[in-house]
């Protein structure tokens, strides 16, 4: 057992949760954008968190990963606006699939995950100063 | 030559260090579908090999060996939290920790003080 090992789980953690935070800053960012490099309006995406095992020895301990980031495949959010340049013949405009208020409730988890996670950290950390404290009067 | 306790105060600081790790897989996996929460089952597996003794009343009995309790890591089977059926309650899992890690201070000071009184002896001299 390793307890360097435990400080890697929780930095895995804080890496998957910031990049969760990337990926709602963009959903939110591009909440209005009816043009990609696809020819669609934009997607909502989705990071897809998994356990991966981390560590050398017989005991492996559980790390989290972003493994994919997924388009949300909800349909579009149609919007009666015929002025503008890409509307369809009945005059509506095919906006993305974000709600920005699932995005902020979203964002706010994801920041207590990582603030959770570094809790965890901060605990490890302790222990080893305080393993380290031994013998020292 | 030294006293039993500093393998006692060893082993349970190794097994507080243990449980800090699971506590971290388990706050890190809070938000992945599917994981299952881990825990570490010690001492009731302590309680349970002291319960069990079975005594040696005629010379050739079999001797009992003494095996030392080892810590296991075990997963929490059919119980999700939530409806993305992870099973991490990260409150608990944060408390839990907090508690383990003040746990862990205890016993490293502990063994300070043990090693402070070999020392006081050592000086004396």
């Amino acid at each position: 057992m390793n307890e360097f090992l435990t400080l890697n789980v929780s930095a895995s953690g804080m890496t998957a949760q910031r990049l969760r935070i990337d990926v709602i800053s963009s959903n939110i960012a591009n909440s209005e954008s009816t043009r990609t490099e696809q020819g669609t309006p934009y997607r909502r995406r989705v990071p897809i968190f998994s356990e991966y095992l981390m560590g050398m020895g017989r005991v492996k301990s559980s790390g989290v990963k972003v493994t994919r980031i997924e388009e949300d495949p909800s349909p579009f959010r149609l919007v009666y606006d015929p002025t503008h340049p890409d509307a369809n013949e009945d005059g509506y405009v095919s906006m993305p699939n974000v709600n920005v208020l699932r995005e902020m409730v979203d964002l706010i988890s994801a920041q207590r995950s990582y603030d959770a996670n570094v809790a965890a950290f901060n605990v490890t950390k302790a222990m080893i100063s305080s393993a380290l404290q031994i013998g020292r009067g | 030559m030294f006293n039993a306790n500093f393998q006692i105060i060893k082993t349970a600081m190794d097994v507080a260090m243990l449980r800090q790790n699971v506590h971290a897989q388990n706050v890190a996996n809070a938000e992945t579908p599917g994981y299952k929460r881990k825990y570490v089952v010690f001492e009731e597996l302590l309680q349970e090999s002291l319960k069990l003794q079975l005594s040696n009343t005629n010379k050739s009995h079999i001797q009992r060996v003494q095996q030392p309790v080892q810590p296991q890591v075990k997963q929490e089977e059919a119980f999700f939290y939530k409806n993305d059926e992870s099973g991490v309650d990260i409150d608990f899992e944060i408390s839990q920790m907090t508690a383990n890690g003040l746990r862990y201070e205890v016993l490293s000071r502990l063994m300070s003080k043990n090693i402070e009184f070999y020392n006081i002896v050592l000086r004396s001299v």
